[in-house]
């Protein structure tokens, strides 16, 4: 019997949307009965561990709830037993893993222990390894670190002496990798050994993960691998009575906890405790947490529904095993009626565009359509777009109101686009001259949101009124003003712009009776007072908690975080290798082999060396600061200079001095290096056709198109892991080769370079791997489907709301 | 000092109970697929804010305390107080068996000595019902009284109980232990509150013999024209002592398990020793009506009405109605079971038909001797 210190990193958050926003996922329910924390802390029981430190991420009252003292596990001892030791300083969940950083901040834990060995692992594993046999079996290999591995996944779980691990702490600052998942794949100093565990494992990272893991303790091989009766699994008891059938149940293949009351049909389902189920009502391949009351009628497939909630008679609730429909706690489903939503956006594709979001504006409500929700989109009528659209527009409308004490007049105009209705605000005043953009804008805006607010009745009854950016701002405001209670879905898209002004009109308008000049920020009033708030990816929301990122707004975001939710943005199935017109070649993932014509013609068109091995790696987006140029430009000379096969194509516009310093470089390296500093339309596709990689090291990055832009053209991207560009691109791991590109966490150079040296390395060693993570970057979906789906439950969570 | 201890009578052997308590105490049956008879008066001695408990055991004792231990289902493993055995001893006097109810309390009376309460709260562990004691408690205290006696009406045959009546000041008017004809509606529940010195002076009275509180000490405190009050309780009560009675007052709350208000557990839950088992497992398609069923089991048959307690293995096709099975029976494939009560760890052969018109008992000796260890 060895002794073993048990650690258990509960420190991210993983990719469960609005499973987590009240828990960590360590606290998430389990087959009916257990929490996930339950099962390293019962492995640790088994394996007579007596010393256990946990440390958690974010909201971890739900986690210390559960496990208490730890009596359950006989961890409430006099000497040792179960700590929960919280972060020192907030910290941005880096690569994923608790960091060596985070465990040093603790070191006199550390230091204080006295069991020989440690047994790293993670919160949210189901498995029931026997510990003390994989120590042995480690000890017994005289390796330094040994991995546990399932199959060819890796957990994040690894064995190592006590003291192995103190001295890695005390130089945390000096090692070039931060947690040891990175530190495994990458150590020279230490030997590592793969141990493999080949029963039931799964790690448990997702919606799908999670569905699938519960739905296979059905299957009774799965269930006696888990759930072994000489090594139970132990959890928090309550005291709820034996679940109860009355006359119309009828179950077939579910596991059902105590206090549950079944009077309909269940199918291939997992029910918590205390769930109520009517007569008529039908669930299937579902996960039912404590205390969700299925009402009459209803139909349930392929679901996680969190505690308590509601699911009204005759409502019909359908989700898939890969994208599981998921409410949030508490949330009351009614009857899924007709949604219709209105838009209100500054610009929209194809009438108006100046940056992403009118394409996202478009997109967007395009495929809302095609799901079956009506949208209307209102925007102003610009006098520039009168001559485009004047014979389609047709004038339906004209209202008068008081606006800043004076009557103003206006006229909507609307059309029809790909079935969405557009409605335009035509104002003489305020919109007719010049370019949407102007000095003046907080007070067009303000008009044009007091227009929204003034006509929206007229229009139709819309169910949700989904605003996007400071320009719509005022509308949930004013809103509440009108006393309309149609509920408000707020969208940031960028934080940047937030729309400031000092007193004047927009004060007046917000705040009548004020005293004296305050300062109206559009943006931060929309966050204020939307039914719900939103953002272009899950990342981002979370980043914009920090000041680095969400600015003067940080601690507004923090408040609002029960309503604030993060939809990535989809891309339009037009970005397709098989089908793209502009591109040399046309390609898909069963012809990748033609890639290489495309990265031929780029070679040529670009005057670089001709050269099937170099290795092209591709750019395209605004020269700013902000997309990662102060990094680039301090490596990639240098890497240039030592990787004589790498190759670099960039196009984009933008900020003068950083044009000025590429194009030095370029003089440097003829037929190595190409700009295209003016834009031109065709050729970033010629870009994400022919470059073998894709770089992206944004410094922020809400959600960004040109990665998954890459993706779909099989250019693997090498992107920071910020933002939206964290949540599509999965860093290529070399001990399992799983993932979809590279990243890195660390905005600074050589963590750039070394990255970019990983690609390469691969690029020129192991082509076969390399394909193959092109090709699982290619068949990533992030569909525009996906994203109005996630968007149409938004929307009826902003509904139940009111 | 504890203001209010409790004294819990568990001696009782429940004879009539057959083979149900042959290896164990009447409190330790269970009950209600996950219960135990205990369970109802500990949770309610918890929920009723009280932490000091006597248990006084004399038969298969071993059973019972290894089901409470120290009592933390209960919330009841605190430092002062707590839960404490007292089981019968051998003294100079030679051996103390306890003759009766009040007889148990008089021998083990130095727990009421060393807690010093004002009150003592005396109860049995073999009664099905969810009681707060708080209102009973604090009649006591504010009428003064010497003895309360709490009181249910009966749905069955009065004279089975000790009948009583009271004046609209809940004054005793009249006591009978199991009369011919009953004068009265109400019936003592056995759940008593005693001022300290008047249980004292009545165990200890010369002139009684102080064996049972029914026959001895009632009557004397009657008799000593002691100050006693009625307390009137509302709720589900029934005492289980025979298999019809077991096995009705089951199916009656499997029906209406609204009677004592299983189902909403937040204000006063019904505690009971966990197992840490999975939730149950139902594995076939086939109908599951009217049931209840706990932990850890495994249904591949049908049920209907019945009460299915943890760890059950109802294989392919079997088929139990009307029933209730014990924790840890495997019934095998094809078996039809009506009318039985399937004591724990029974192992039912597949094909075997156990039909029957009356609630029976049935065990592993029970099948030896129907089936002789042949198949059926």
């Amino acid at each position: 019997m060895r002794k073993i210190l048990m650690i258990v990193d509960a420190s991210n958050k993983e990719d469960f949307d609005r499973l987590v926003i009240h828990r960590m996922p360590g606290a998430l329910p389990f087959a009916g009965k257990y929490r996930l924390i339950d099962f390293p802390l019962s492995l640790a029981k088994h394996a007579n561990i007596t010393n256990v430190a946990i440390f958690p991420y974010g909201n971890y009252r739900s986690l210390g709830d559960h496990v208490g003292s730890g009596k359950r596990w006989d961890l409430d001892r006099r000497k040792d037993g179960l700590f929960i030791l919280p972060p020192k300083h907030f910290h941005l969940p880096t690569e994923n893993m608790l960091t060596f950083q985070r465990m040093f901040e603790h070191i006199e834990f550390f230091r204080r222990s006295s069991q020989d060995y440690v047994f790293l692992t993670q919160a949210n594993i189901v498995w029931n390894l026997d510990i003390q046999t994989y120590v042995e079996q480690h000890h017994d290999s005289g390796a330094d670190i040994s991995e546990i591995m399932h199959e060819n996944l890796r957990l994040k779980t690894f064995i190592l002496k006590r003291e192995t691990l103190l001295d890695l702490l005390e130089i945390y600052d000096q090692l070039p990798t931060q947690t040891m998942n990175e530190y495994v794949a990458k150590t020279a100093s230490h030997t590592v050994k793969i141990l493999n565990y080949p029963h039931y494992t799964r790690y448990i990272t997702d919606n799908f993960n999670y569905l699938k893991a519960n739905l296979a303790m059905l299957d009774f091989e799965n269930g006696r691998q888990v759930f072994d009766l000489e090594r139970p699994i132990l959890s928090k008891e309550k005291p709820a009575p034996p679940a109860r059938y009355l006359t119309d149940a009828l179950v077939d293949n579910a596991m059902i906890a105590s206090g549950c009351v079944i009077n309909g049909t269940v199918k291939h389902s997992i029910i918590g405790r205390d769930v109520t189920i009517a007569k008529g009502a039908v669930v299937k391949n579902s996960i039912l947490m404590n205390n969700t009351v299925i009402e009459s009628g209803v139909v349930v497939h392929h679901a996680i529904l969190d505690k308590g909630t509601v699911v009204k008679q005759n409502t019909f609730i359908e989700g898939t095993l890969s994208d599981p429909f998921v409410s949030q706690k508490e949330q009351v489903i009614t009857l899924q009626t007709h949604l219709s939503v209105l838009f209100v956006a500054a610009e929209s594709t194809p009438f108006v565009k100046t940056g992403g979001l009118g394409d996202v504006i478009n997109d967007l409500s395009r495929n809302l359509v095609k799901s079956g929700v009506s949208v209307t989109v209102m925007m102003p009528y610009y006098g520039f777009l009168k001559e485009k659209i004047a014979e389609v527009a047709q004038r339906f409308a004209s209202h008068s109101f008081v606006f800043d004490e004076v009557m103003h007049k206006i006229n909507l105009y609307q059309t029809d686009h790909k079935g969405v209705r557009y409605v335009f605000v035509e104002s003489f005043y305020y919109f007719d001259e010049g370019p949407i953009y102007q000095d003046s804008d907080c007070d067009r805006f303000a008009f044009f949101n007091q227009a929204v607010v003034e006509t929206v009745s007229s229009l139709d009854e819309f169910s949700v009124i989904h605003c996007h950016d400071w320009h719509t701002g005022l509308i949930p405001l004013l809103l509440k003003k009108a006393h309309n209670p149609t509920p408000t879905l707020f969208t940031v898209h960028n934080v940047d712009y937030q729309g400031e002004c000092l007193g004047g009109v927009c004060q007046r308008l917000v705040e009548p009776n004020a005293s004296h000049e305050n300062v109206v920020n559009f943006l931060e009033l929309g966050l204020t007072h939307a039914t719900k708030i939103a953002t272009v990816s899950p990342t981002y929301r979370e980043e914009l908690k920090y000041e680095y990122y969400g600015k003067n707004l940080a601690s507004l975001f923090i408040q609002r975080e029960r309503d604030f939710h993060g939809i990535l943005n989809g891309i339009s199935s037009r970005h397709d290798p098989h089908t793209d017109k502009l591109i040399h070649a046309n390609y898909d993932r069963h012809s990748f082999a033609k890639k290489a014509l495309n990265k031929r013609y780029l070679q040529k068109l670009c005057d670089l060396s001709v050269d099937a091995d170099a290795f092209v790696m591709g750019m395209v987006g605004r020269l700013t600061e902000q997309k990662g140029f102060s990094i680039i430009l301090a490596m990639l000379e240098r890497f240039l200079s030592t990787h004589d096969k790498a190759q670099f194509v960039l196009l984009g516009t933008g900020d003068e001095t950083i044009k000025a310093r590429l194009q030095t470089l370029e003089s440097k390296f003829p037929k190595r290096m190409k700009l295209f500093l003016t834009f031109d339309g065709t050729l970033p596709n010629y870009i994400y056709a022919g470059a073998d990689v894709f770089v992206m090291p944004s410094r922020v990055e809400p959600c960004g198109l040109a990665q998954l832009i890459a993706m779909r053209y099989g250019t693997v991207p090498i992107v920071r892991q910020t933002g939206g560009l964290n949540d599509t691109v999965i860093n290529y791991d070399p001990i399992s080769r799983r993932g979809t590109g590279f990243s890195f966490f660390n905005y600074d150079a050589p963590s750039l370079a070394a990255t970019c040296d990983e690609a390469y390395t691969l690029f020129t060693e192991d082509k076969p791997t390399f394909e193959a993570l092109a090709l699982r970057a290619m068949k990533e979906d992030f569909g525009l489907l996906k994203q109005a789906n996630r968007m149409i439950d938004l929307y009826y969570l902003t509904r139940s709301e009111v | 000092m504890k203001e209010t201890i409790a004294m819990v009578l568990v001696g009782g052997r429940g004879t009539r109970l057959e083979a149900m308590t042959q290896r164990t105490a009447k409190p330790a049956v269970p009950f209600l697929s996950k219960y135990r008879l205990i369970d109802f008066v500990l949770s309610n001695i918890t929920n009723s804010g009280l932490d000091t408990v006597g248990i006084l055991t004399q038969y298969e004792p071993q059973g019972l305390m290894n089901y409470i231990q120290r009592g933390a289902t209960w919330d009841l493993d605190v430092r002062e107080g707590g839960i404490q055995f007292m089981t019968p001893y051998l003294s100079n006097e030679g051996e103390q068996f306890q003759k009766g109810t009040a007889d148990a309390i008089k021998q083990h009376y130095y727990f009421i000595e060393q807690h010093q309460p004002d009150w003592v709260l005396v109860t049995s562990g073999d009664h099905v019902y969810k009681m707060d004691y708080r209102p009973l408690i604090d009649q006591a205290k504010d009428h003064n009284v010497d003895v309360l006696i709490a009181a249910f009406q009966p749905r069955d045959a009065l004279s089975r109980y000790g009948v009583l009546a009271f004046d609209a000041a809940r004054r005793l008017t009249h006591f009978e232990e199991k009369p011919t004809h009953p004068q009265g509606d109400h019936a003592s529940m056995g759940v008593y509150v005693f001022k300290t010195s008047a249980l004292k002076a009545l165990l200890f009275d010369e002139q009684s013999q102080g064996i049972d509180f029914g026959h001895d000490i009632l009557p004397l405190a009657i008799e000593k024209q002691l100050h006693i009050e009625v307390y009137p309780f509302s709720g589900y009560f029934r005492d289980v002592g025979t298999i019809e009675s077991y096995y009705e007052a089951t199916m009656e709350l499997l029906d209406h398990p609204e009677w004592i208000d299983l189902y909403d557990y937040q204000e006063a839950p019904l505690y009971s020793r966990s197992y840490d088992l999975p939730p149950h497992h139902i594995a076939s398609p086939y109908p599951i009506r009217k049931s209840m069923i706990g932990d850890g089991s495994l249904i591949m048959g049908r049920v209907e009405h019945s009460v299915i307690a943890h760890q059950v293995l109802l294989k392919d096709n079997s088929f139990v109605i009307d029933s209730i099975v014990f924790p840890s029976v495997t019934v095998g494939e094809n078996a039809v079971l009506r009318n039985v009560i399937v004591l724990d760890h029974t192992v039912i052969l597949p094909n075997t038909k156990l039909v029957y018109d009356r609630p029976t008992l049935i065990d592993n000796e029970r099948l030896w001797a129907l089936f002789g260890g042949h198949d059926a």
